[in-house]
C-alpha cells in the first residue's frame, strides 16, 4: 500500500476507534451558540444581526480546541517520529494529517453551521456566504492551529498556548470571511472576496506544513 | 533476505545537551555483520548517540554517512525502535502494523506469530500488557527490510523465551548482512557483539 | 573586519564585555536626546490648532508604536541569523527584544488611548491603528509564553524563531486587512517619502525623541541580553570569576 493511502487509512480507523472525537466540537459549538441568546436578548433582530460573525467566531474556537492536541498522542506514543523513517518529505505528511484532519474534524463541523443559523436566525443568503467562508477559510484555519500544536508538542502543561499563539494570524481570515457576510446581507458581490480567501487559503496550506514539520523535527530532536 | 554491504562511518561526533558534554570526537565504522552495544551509566548519552545516529537528533558536531550518503538521504534504510512503545493504543495490532510497515496482511500476520503473538491480531493495543505491546512494536523486525538496526532498550518487558527469539533474528540479520546497534542493561547470552563505552566526558 | 569579528559575536563573553561599553553609550544619548526632545515638544513647539494641547502626546506615543513594529522586526532577524549562523546571541537578543518589544507595544497602547479620550471622546476605539496595535501585542505575547513553555533554552530559541518567522510573513497581512476593515484612524503623521502634513517646528522634535527612544531601546534590550547572558553561561569559569569579584 503507498504510504498515502495508508496514512488515510490510519485516519479513518482512529475515527472508527474514537467517534466521540468528531461529535466534541460540533457540541462545542452547539453550546456556544445557546449562550449568546442567553447572553444577549431572545429578541430575533438583534440575533440575526450578529448571529453569522456570532457563528463563526464560535466555529473557529471549536476547530482551534479540537487542533491543539493534532500530533499529542502520536508523538507521546513514539509514532510520530516513525514518520521521518517513511520515503517521504515529512512536510508532505504534515500535510496529509492536516487534510485528513480537515475532512474528518472539521468539515463535519461546518454542515452542522446552518442548525445554528436557523436557531440565529441567520438569513438565507447570509447562511450559504457563512457555509461558503467556512469551507474556504478553513483549511488555512486547520494548517495553522497545526503549527500551534506542533510548537507546543513536548511542552507540559501549555494548556491552550497553541491556540493561543496562533490566533493573531487568524485576523485576515475573518475580516476577509467578515467582508464577505457583509456583501451577502448587502446583496453586492463577493467574489473578490472570496477568490482572496481561497488564495490565501492555498498559499496557507503549502507554505505552512513546511513550517509545522521544522517545529515536530525540533520537538522530536529535543526528546529522548 | 540477502543485504548488499552496509557501511555506517562516524567521525568526529560530537555532542552537548543539558549543558554537559555528553562524547566528542566519536569515530568509528560500522560494516555488514556487526552488532554493536553501546554501553555506560544512565545519562552517559547511550540513547543521544543512538538517535543521532538513526537520525532523529541533529548532529551537532562531526558526521555521519551510509554507504558513502550522508545520514539525511539514508533513512529509509534505518528500523529504529526506541523506548518508547511506538503503538497507537486505541488501534489493533494489525492496524498499527499496517501503518507503519506497509507489509501486506499475509506477511504481518506471519511476522505476529513470529513474536508470539498469533491472533493477536485484532486485539486493541489498550488491551495487550506491557510485554505484548512490545513485542508488537518488534515484530517489525520481521517484516521490514531495512539493513540497519537501532534498537533501544529492545530488551525491556520481555520474558527468557522471547530475548531468545529476538536474540536469534538479530542474528540471522546481521548474517544476511545488516548491521545492529543497541543499548541494553541485560547482557545478551547468545549474541556475538562488541561493545562501545560511553563514560562521562570531563 | 572580515570573519574574525563575525566570529567574535558567536562569543557570549566578548559581546558581554563589549555590550556594556556600548550601553553606557547608549544610555547617555537616549537620555540627552529624550530630555532634549520631550522639552521642546511638550514645552516650545507650537500648540495644533485643531487639538490644541493634548496632540503633544505624540511625542511618546508615535516613536514608541514605531519601536513596537520595528523590534518585531528585528525579532525576525534575529531567527535568521539563528536558523542560518546557528548563532546563539541572536537568541539572546529574541529573547530580550519579545519582552521590551511588548513593553513597548503596550506603552503604545495606553499612550494611543490617553490621546484618544480628548481627541474622540472614548478611551478605546477599534481603529486600524491600535486594532493592529493589539493584535501586534498578541504576537509578542506568543513569542514570550511559547519561550517560557520549552524547558531546553536551545529548542525554545528555535521554536521561537519558527513562530516569529511566521508572524512577521503575516503582520503586513495582518496589517492590511486591518486597515482596510476600517478608515477611521487619522492619516500618519510621519511619511519617511513624502513631506510631512506637520511644521518643522512639530516634526523636528519628534523626530529627536525617535531617535532618542530607539537608542533607549538598544540600551534597554543590550541590557537585558546581557543578564541574559550571565544566566546562560553561568557555569563558565569567566561568569564565576564575574560574580566572585562582585
Amino acid at each position: 500500500m503507498s504510504i498515502e493511502k495508508r496514512m488515510l487509512a490510519r485516519e479513518l480507523k482512529l475515527i472508527a476507534a474514537r467517534p466521540g472525537d468528531i461529535f466534541k466540537p460540533m457540541w462545542f459549538l452547539m453550546l456556544v451558540i445557546s449562550m449568546v441568546p442567553l447572553a444577549l436578548a431572545p429578541d430575533s433582530d438583534l440575533l440575526a444581526e450578529i448571529g453569522s460573525a456570532m457563528i463563526w467566531v464560535a466555529t473557529l474556537l471549536a476547530l482551534l480546541l479540537n487542533t491543539e492536541h493534532l500530533f499529542q498522542s502520536d508523538f507521546s506514543d513514539g509514532v510520530l517520529e516513525q514518520w521521518l523513517f517513511l520515503d517521504r518529505p515529512l512536510a508532505w505528511l504534515v500535510g496529509l494529517k492536516l487534510i485528513a484532519h480537515w475532512l474528518f474534524h472539521v468539515l463535519p463541523l461546518i454542515l452542522i453551521t446552518p442548525i445554528a443559523g436557523l436557531m440565529l436566525s441567520v438569513p438565507t443568503e447570509v447562511l450559504f456566504a457563512l457555509l461558503a467562508t467556512l469551507f474556504v477559510a478553513t483549511p488555512a484555519l486547520t494548517c495553522f492551529s497545526g503549527l500551534g500544536a506542533a510548537l507546543t508538542l513536548g511542552s507540559s502543561r501549555s494548556g491552550i498556548l497553541g491556540v493561543l499563539v496562533m490566533m493573531p494570524l487568524f485576523v485576515p481570515v475573518v475580516i476577509l470571511a467578515a467582508g464577505v457576510l457583509i456583501r451577502a446581507t448587502d446583496g453586492s458581490d463577493t467574489l473578490p472576496l472570496m477568490a482572496l480567501l481561497g488564495a490565501f487559503s492555498v498559499v496557507a496550506a503549502t507554505l505552512v506544513p513546511i513550517a509545522v514539520s521544522a517545529a515536530i523535527r525540533l520537538n522530536i530532536g529535543g526528546s529522548n | 533476505m540477502i543485504f548488499e554491504p552496509a557501511q555506517i562511518e562516524i567521525s568526529e561526533l560530537g555532542c552537548e545537551r543539558d549543558d554537559r558534554l555528553l562524547f566528542e570526537n566519536l569515530s568509528m565504522k560500522l560494516e555488514s555483520g556487526q552488532i554493536l552495544r553501546v554501553a555506560g551509566p544512565n545519562g552517559a548519552g547511550k540513547t543521544t548517540l543512538l538517535r543521532t545516529i538513526a537520525g532523529l537528533f541533529d548532529i551537532q558536531e562531526g558526521e555521519i554517512r551510509v554507504n558513502r550518503l550522508p545520514l539525511k538521504e539514508c533513512l529509509d534504510q534505518i528500523l529504529y525502535i526506541g523506548h518508547k512503545p511506538q503503538v497507537t493504543r486505541d488501534l489493533t495490532v494489525l492496524d498499527n502494523l499496517k501503518f507503519l510497515t506497509g507489509a501486506d496482511e499475509a506477511r504481518l500476520k506471519s511476522a505476529l506469530g513470529d513474536v508470539g503473538l498469533k491472533g493477536y491480531h485484532d486485539s486493541l493495543v489498550k488491551e495487550l500488557s506491557q510485554g505484548q505491546g512490545r513485542r508488537c512494536a518488534l515484530a517489525r523486525l520481521w517484516c521490514v527490510e531495512a539493513p540497519i538496526w537501532i534498537l533501544d532498550e529492545p530488551y525491556t518487558a520481555l520474558d527468557v523465551e522471547m530475548v531468545e527469539t529476538l536474540d536469534a533474528q538479530i542474528t540471522s540479520h546481521v548474517n544476511a548482512g545488516g548491521i545492529c546497534l543497541f543499548t541494553t542493561h541485560q547482557l545478551p547470552q547468545q549474541l556475538d557483539y562488541q561493545t562501545l563505552e560511553l563514560g562521562h566526558v570531563d | 573586519m572580515g570573519w574574525r569579528w563575525f566570529h567574535q559575536w558567536g562569543s557570549p563573553r566578548w559581546f558581554y564585555e563589549r555590550a556594556g561599553r556600548w550601553q553606557l553609550v547608549c544610555g547617555w544619548l537616549a537620555l540627552i536626546l529624550l530630555v532634549a526632545g520631550s522639552i521642546w515638544g511638550l514645552g516650545f513647539a507650537p500648540v495644533d490648532y485643531q487639538q490644541g494641547n493634548s496632540y503633544r502626546i505624540i511625542y511618546l506615543h508615535v516613536p514608541v508604536a514605531f519601536l513596537a513594529q520595528a523590534m518585531y522586526a528585528a525579532m525576525a532577524l534575529c531567527a535568521v541569523v539563528l536558523f542560518v549562523w546557528k548563532m546563539k546571541l541572536a537568541d539572546v537578543a529574541m529573547q530580550s527584544i519579545a519582552v521590551m518589544g511588548f513593553a513597548f507595544t503596550v506603552l503604545s497602547l495606553v499612550s494611543g488611548a490617553v490621546w484618544g479620550k480628548p481627541t474622540w471622546g472614548t478611551y478605546w476605539v477599534w481603529d486600524a491603528r491600535l486594532t493592529s496595535m493589539l493584535i501586534l501585542a498578541f504576537l509578542y505575547l506568543g513569542a514570550i509564553g511559547l519561550r517560557a513553555a520549552i524547558q531546553d533554552p536551545d529548542q525554545a530559541g528555535k521554536a521561537c524563531g519558527i513562530l516569529v518567522l511566521v508572524g512577521v510573513v503575516n503582520l503586513p497581512i495582518i496589517k492590511y486587512s486591518v486597515e482596510w476593515w476600517n478608515t477611521l484612524h487619522q492619516p500618519a503623521s510621519l511619511k519617511l517619502t513624502e513631506k510631512p502634513a506637520m511644521p518643522a517646528s512639530m516634526w523636528v522634535p519628534l523626530l529627536v525623541n525617535i531617535l532618542g527612544y530607539y537608542i533607549a531601546a538598544a540600551y534597554l534590550v543590550l541590557g537585558s541580553m546581557r543578564a541574559i547572558v550571565l544566566e546562560r553561561e553561568r557555569r563558565a569559569t569567566w561568569v564565576k570569576e564575574l560574580i566572585g569579584r562582585a
